[in-house]
Formats: C-alpha cells, structure tokens, sequence
C-alpha cells in the first residue's frame, strides 16, 4: 500500500468569480515526483492556490500527511511542511540573496538549522553564494530561479510544489532547474510539479495528471501519459 | 550674530521640527507598503498621541504620582504609545484593512473620515476638549550657548529622542525578523505568506509601530509648543503625506529626509522671506508642489508606486 501526501477530493475553486476547478481528484505519493500537465488557463494555478488556502475552495477536501488542510490559511499551511517555488520566481526584488534565503527559512528558529541549509543551497547552487549580498532584483533570470528554488528549500520542506519552472527559461536552464528538481526529490523530498513542457516533466516524474478546462481528463504513470492520445495530441505533437 | 550663526540656529530649530514630521512621515511609509493604503488618519495618530500623554499625566495627578519628573516623562511616553498603538490596530482591523483591496479612492475617504471621527472623539470626550491643552513643565528649563548659538535643554532631549526613535525603528525594519516579514509583505505580500508569514499579525504590527512612532511625535510636539489641541492632526497628516511623498513613498529613508527637508524649509521661511512666519508653510508646500512637478518619484524613490 502506498503512502499518498497529498490529496485532493473532488475539489472546486473558485477564482474571481469564475470556476477554475471543478471536482478535480489529485493524489501524490509520498517520496515520488507527481506532476500536474496542462496548457494556460487549464487552472493549473488556481489548484496551487487551492491547496495554499489562496482562493476559496467551494467543495471538496484536501489533505496533508492525513490531515485536512481546506481553508486552512496559507501560512499554517506552509507551516505543516509545504514548500513553493512560484510561477514567475516571485522572489524579494529589494532583498539580498541571503535575506530571500533566510525569508525562505521564516518559520525556522534555529538559526544553526539556517545556517546548515544556507550551506546545502550554497552547495547545490554555487552561483548564488557568488551573488550573496547582491539585490535579487537586479540578478538574470537564471540566478533569480536559482533564488526561488533556492529560498524553496530553506524551510527543509517534506512537499515541495514547483509551479511552472520552466516559464520564462532558456532551454539550458530549464534542463538544469529539472535536475535540481531530481535531485531535490533523490535526497527525500516529494514534489509536486505543475508544468506546461509535458516531455521533460515526463521524464523526471512517476505519476501525473492532465488538467483542461478546470478538470482532470487524464491520468496515469509516466509512461501511461507518454503514450496516451490526449498527451500526444496536445503537447508532443512535434 | 553674524550670518552663520543664523544659519546654524535656524538649522537647529529646523531639525527640531524635521524629527518630528520625520517620525510622522514613516507611518505613511509603512503603511503604504503593507497595505497599499494612503492613511489620511494618520495625523490624527499623533494628535491622540499628545492627548493620551495629557490623560495619563492628570491620572498620575490624581493618584498623587508625580514625583520623579524623569519616571513621570518615561510613563507618559510609554503609556501614550501603547495606547495610542493599540487605537491603531484596532482602527486598521475595523476600517483600514477591510478598504484595502477597494479602489484607492474608496480607503482615501475612509481614512480621511476616520481622522475626523478621532477628532471630534478627542473633543467630545476630553474635558473642555476645543480649547488649547497646556503641557506640564517636566523637562528641564534654560539653555546653554555654543558661540552665539542658543540650545534649549528641553528640545536637546526632545532631538535626542526622536533620533532614537528614528533609529529604533529603522533597527526594528531592517534589522529584525520581523522587520524582515514587514518589508516582505511590502515587496510581494503573497510571496511572504508563502514563506509563512502571517499577513494579517504583520499588518497589525505594523500599524502598532506606525501609531506609537506617531504618539511620540505628539508628546514631543505638546512638549516644545508647551500645549496641544484636538485639531493640529489635520495639518500634521498632509505635512507627514508630503514629507513621506518627497522622500519617496515606501522608502524609510525617505521619509525621514523629507521630513527633516520639510522642517528646514519651513524653519528658514520663516526666517528669511517677508512675512515669512506667517507664511512659512505656504512655501514650504510650494516647494513640494514643484518636487512633485520635476521630480516625482521623490529623492529616493525609484519609481512611482514603489515599495518598501
């Protein structure tokens, strides 16, 4: 039997008004990398906001490591070990490396915990220990999303959601941002990845889910999604 | 006393007045950033401030504490600035914050309408409360001479006091984890909740800050004039506005060098120009007006609308 994380039954959301989930079924195992496919305005947002208490979930329940989590605020949630690198990187303009990385560690007290994980980030990406006292704002694109994912980690989370990494990125940094995700997930923490670019997710993740229109029309393992009609039709058809 | 000298006086004099429109201008500053609301209010805060200094004062009168001016100046200013934070949260929690995603246009007449209540409250309520309100004598009286320059003991203390108050809040901001959420929050309120940061604690301590910096900024004021009275905060929000504007809204920094611009300007007009002291405020403000013409980002500002 296997452990599932996260859950969500039969959730709908609403986003200014209009439905963006309707009775959306996702579950992500404990330990794996799941992912969540679909094209713009699929709702693929709307659902990472739904599990962050960030818009009003109407119906539905959605768990964490067995608990309930509906419209529970979002810095409880965060709180219970849940961890999210943002679409569009959502860094700190006017901070520093460190101080985005250490914003990143907000719910942490041990500052020797801090220091350790500011080590490992350091570690996994030398170039921000470079940029350390630099204004995250004026850094390229490439280092922001290092920060992100970087300030992602501070909080040593046991689930981290990655919302569309790959937005925005030239190819090379995209193939290096998927790594690290590996990676992230090789030394024990489980992730949620919500992407556009279904080839790559594909290949680093075990199970996903295909969102259109606010609603779930595909599921399955990796492999299953690779070859399935809807996944060939609308997104590797190259 | 040779023109120097003048100058120098009128610096004096101009700081004075500069620390406290600084300590008022912060409030605006904060507040923008977290909320984005433009707190007309505000300077009713620091009138209130003046006034629950007044209230604790005849209180330590009645139960015959008052001894130790130094102990009775401490409980006055530490009194004032619970009281008048705790006034802050609660306003923001019941008609600030909830304005707050509303057009700018709807949290302008609400703030503006709340100062107004919090000033016809102050005199209803305060006994005799349209008339001027003196302030005790507690700091001590006299002057000493640098060259032909005149310092007053009191407003010697009074500086020293708003520069640590100034420099308190700066350490609180830049310097503290929970300074650290309150500029978060400024730049990407989302993005903080995300890392965990409870929005709505962070908002109420930041009008707690924003409300007692304020309160202090009215003590000082009833101690230099050496009275008070319920309307002075009208007038003192649209300087704080100015002074935070000029620096350059949602820069801490700034607002503390457009108040401490605003206070020389004022003080120098009233010095120098015909009909000066009558007059002072309405150059000041014409300054502000041609700042705002050429320059309106402010001194350190970067763009318009930005934060924190």
């Amino acid at each position: 039997m296997t452990e599932m994380f996260l859950t969500l039954e039969g959730v709908t959301a609403a986003y200014s008004n209009m439905e963006a989930l309707r009775r959306v079924n996702v579950q992500v195992e404990k330990g794996k990398i799941a992912c969540l496919l679909g094209s713009n305005g699929a709702g693929k947002s709307t659902l990472i906001k739904a599990i962050l208490g960030l818009v009003k979930v109407v119906e539905g329940r959605i768990t964490f490591d067995g608990e309930d989590i509906t419209r529970e605020k979002t810095h409880r949630v965060v709180r219970r070990g849940i961890s999210i690198v943002p679409e569009g990187k959502r860094i700190f303009p006017k901070m520093t490396t460190i101080e985005n990385l250490r914003m990143g560690a907000y719910i942490e007290q041990d500052e020797q915990a801090i220091e350790e994980r500011l080590e490992r980030v350091f570690e996994l990406f030398p170039r921000l220990e470079e940029r350390a006292h630099q204004i995250a704002g004026t850094m390229s694109g490439g280092e922001q999303s290092m920060l992100s994912i970087g300030r992602g980690l501070m909080s040593s989370p046991r689930l981290m959601i990655f919302d569309e990494p790959s937005l925005g990125l030239a190819p090379i940094l995209v193939e290096q941002n998927f790594e690290t995700i590996q990676r992230i997930n090789e030394e024990g923490t489980t992730v949620f990845l919500v992407e556009q670019n279904a080839s790559l997710t594909l290949e680093i993740a075990s199970y996903g889910y295909v969102l259109q229109k606010g609603k779930v029309v595909a599921e399955g393992t990796a492999e299953q999604l690779t070859d399935s009609e809807v996944i060939q039709s609308a997104y590797l058809k190259s | 006393m040779t023109f120097l000298d003048i100058l120098l006086q009128q610096s004096i004099n101009g700081l004075m007045l500069g620390i406290m429109y600084s300590l008022v201008a912060v409030g605006f500053t904060l507040y923008f950033g977290v909320l984005d609301v433009i707190n007309f209010a505000h300077g009713d805060f620091f009138m209130l401030g003046g006034f629950m200094a007044l209230m604790l004062y005849a209180i330590a009168e009645a139960v015959g504490f008052a001894g130790n001016a130094l102990v009775v100046v401490i409980y006055l200013f530490i009194g004032s600035m619970i009281l008048t934070g705790v006034v802050g949260v609660v306003t923001e929690r019941v008609c600030v914050k909830p304005v707050s995603k509303a057009p700018m246009l709807i949290s302008l007449l609400v703030t503006l309408g709340l100062g107004i209540a919090i000033r016809e409250a102050v005199r209803v309520l305060y006994p005799r409360g349209s008339d001027p309100k003196g302030f005790p004598t507690l700091m001590p009286q006299g002057s000493f001479n640098v060259g032909n320059i005149v310092i007053r003991y009191e407003n010697l203390i009074i500086f020293g006091l708003g520069i640590a108050v100034i420099m308190a809040v700066n350490f609180l901001i830049n310097r503290t984890k929970m300074g650290a959420a309150i500029r978060a929050v400024a730049q990407d309120g989302e993005a903080a909740m995300m890392m965990g940061v409870d929005l709505d604690r962070t908002i109420d301590i930041t009008f707690l800050i924003g409300s007692a910096v304020a309160a202090v900024a009215g003590i000082m004021n009833g101690f230099y004039y050496g009275q008070t009275m319920f309307n002075i905060g009208a007038m003192m929000g649209v300087i704080g506005f100015s002074a935070a504007v000029i620096g350059g809204l949602g820069n801490i920094y700034g607002a503390i060098v457009g108040g401490i611009l605003f206070g020389l300007l004022e003080t120098f007009a009233a010095a120098a120009l015909p009909y000066g002291a009558e007059n002072k405020r309405v150059f000041a403000f014409l300054i502000v007006i041609l700042f705002l013409v050429f320059r309106p980002t402010g001194i350190l500002g970067e763009k318009i609308f930005e934060r924190v």
